[in-house]
Order: structure tokens, then sequence, then C-alpha cells
């Protein structure tokens, strides 16, 4: 009678784990994309800054925004519109920078919020709330310098 | 006579300006499209990446892609993590990919006539820590001052030191990938 009871306990635990482990692992497998929009914002900076970060020391500033997992830092930089265009998603990429530095920021805007882009005027002052995907650097093959990348980026109202 | 010789500057100033943009050559791009497409019987996994930056000098043939490793978007938020993952490319600390080489056939290129011509390109990659050979084909389309770059080449991810030994990735990755790449480059 008691082994019978132990048995009876010892399936309902078995199963019991069957269930959330095989949950868990679906639900990891599904896991939706990070809302970088809700997310909580890790830092605010200005356009010149987060571009003169990198350009004095890239490896500190890739350690300090870029994350192993590819979820990287999601910042809210506020600079001059330089340039609106449009990827070959059709989405808008805005290009915040300001006159005399080196490289700005490249904003890709998602499905979802391009119209936002839409309404920004060239010349003026915004911030726009995105996850950073690489940082500014000079690059001596393209002999350019490369933008701040941000994506999935929108507005931030004021 | 000052005025004379402040004409003469100014014209002469323009003038070099107007040689100096005619010889550059330099076509930039950052209407860019990276993608890659993996199938196995497990499962087909493929990532889109708009963040590159390239450049194709018309009077060199020198061409040039830089790719922002993080910037390739999936489906799935667990398969992105598992391609930054320090086990797979390590993107914290290789974030960009390199390619960059020569048009071999720049002679049969005129990019100031409209068509579509086939180019083809030889140079190295640079992705995490391996740097190998590229020698492939591409379409390269003008069309007034705009001109496109297409090209869809395969390549082996051991040959970078992307290898996976165990877990889901081993199973579920292709040892070889399909990469496609589309740029657009317009004058400045």
């Amino acid at each position: 009678m008691k082994k019978k009871k132990i048995l009876k306990i010892a399936a309902i635990i078995i199963i019991a784990g069957l269930i959330i482990g095989g949950g868990t692992a679906l639900y990891m497998f599904n896991m939706p994309q990070r809302n970088v929009q809700t997310a909580k914002t890790d830092y605010s900076l200005t356009a010149s800054q987060i571009v003169e970060e990198y350009l004095a020391d890239k490896d500190a500033a890739n350690n300090k925004y870029l994350s192993g997992d590819g979820n990287s830092k999601i910042l809210v930089i506020t600079g001059a519109v330089n340039k609106i265009s449009e990827d070959f998603n059709g989405q808008k990429v805005v290009l915040l920078k300001e006159t005399g530095d080196k490289a700005g920021i490249s904003a890709s805007f998602t499905a979802e919020t391009s119209r936002n882009a839409d309404a920004l005027q060239i010349g003026s002052t915004v911030s726009i709330k995105g996850v950073i995907r690489s940082g500014a650097s000079y690059d001596s093959d393209l002999e350019l310098y490369e933008n701040v990348i941000l994506e999935k980026c929108d507005v931030v109202k004021k | 006579m000052k005025k004379l010789t402040f004409l003469t500057a100014i014209i002469l100033a323009i003038a070099t300006i107007t040689v100096n943009s005619q010889t550059s050559g330099k076509l930039v791009s950052s209407k860019t499209q990276i993608k890659f497409f993996s199938s196995t019987p497990a499962e087909d996994i493929q990532a889109a990446n708009t963040t590159s930056v390239s450049t194709i000098n018309k009077e060199t043939g020198e061409v040039v892609f830089s790719v922002p490793m993080q910037g390739f978007e999936f489906e799935k938020a667990l398969m992105q993590k598992h391609f930054n993952s320090e086990d797979f490319l390590n993107t914290q600390s290789f974030p960009k990919a390199k390619l960059k080489g020569k048009i071999t056939n720049l002679d049969k290129i005129d990019f100031s006539k409209d068509a579509t011509y086939t180019a083809s390109f030889e140079g190295e990659m640079t992705i995490k820590e391996g740097t190998k050979p590229v020698k492939e084909n591409g379409t390269i389309t003008i069309k007034g001052n705009v001109v496109e770059l297409q090209s869809k080449f395969n390549i082996v991810l051991a040959d970078y030191g992307i290898t996976f030994v165990k877990g889901k990735p081993s199973t579920n990755i292709a040892k070889t990938v399909e990469i496609n790449v589309l740029a657009e480059y317009k004058p400045e």
C-alpha cells in the first residue's frame, strides 16, 4: 500500500516536471524579441557625446555599450537631424549629426515607427530611443568615419 | 588688380574642387542589405542586416563592406542570442565583419553607361577571428547616377572559426550558409 503511494507521488512529480520543463523550453524557443521602446533606457546622451566617446576609445565604448548576447544597451540620443533616408525594407533611417562632428548616429526606425520619422525636420533637434548595434570609428579601408548604429528606433515624445 | 587676383583664386578653387570630385571616384552606400540563409532538416534559419556601409572605387575597382554583426535580425530572440554569444560569433569582442577586395574585370564595366554588368571580385573576408580569400561574381547595375551591386555566395562557417561541437546549434545550423548581398550607391 505504502509502495503504491510512493509510486503515485513519484509519477506526479515526473509528469509535473515534464510539463514545466517542456513549457519552459517551448517558451524559450518561441520567446519574442525584446521590445526596445518599452524597455528601460540605459543611457541618455547627446550625439556629440557618444561619437566622442567612441572615437576616443572604441574598445572601452564597445565594452560599455555592447552586450554579449546581442541585447545591447538601449540609448536615447539627442542631436540635430542631418538626413532622412529609407532602407531596403522601406523603413526610415534618420541620421543625427552635429555640424563639425566627424561621425553621427544612424537610427533605423521600424515598420511601426517609420511614420514618426517622416514628421522630422532637417536641422531640428530631436531625441531618439533605440538599441545600439555598433559604434563610431574611422575605417581605413572605407576611408570614412562610420556612424554609431541604432535600430528599433522611435522619436521620444517630450 | 586686387579684384582680378581674387577672381582668379576663386576660379582656381572651383576648378580644383571639380577635378578632385571627378578623380576620387568613390561611391558610398549606407543603403545595404545582407542576408544569410541556413537550411538543415531540423530548421531553416535566416537573418537580415541593413546596417552595413560599403564603398566602391570606380577608378581602382576597390570594394569594401563593413558589417556590424549585431545588426543581424532573426525571427526568434533565442536564435539571435545564440548568434551573438561568445560560443558563436562573439559579437561583443568582434563587432564588425569586413569584406574587401577588387573588381578584377573593371575594364568591362562602364560606370557612365546604363546597363547590367557581371563583376568578378577577388579579395578577403574577415569574420570573427578568421580571414579567408573570397572569389565571387556579382552583378552591377548602372541606372543614371545610381549603382546597384548584387551578389550571392556560400561560406563555410568553420573557415572563420565558427564551430559548434555540442548543443542545439550543432544540429540546427548548416555548415555552409548562403549569403546575399545588395547595396545601392549614390554619389554624395
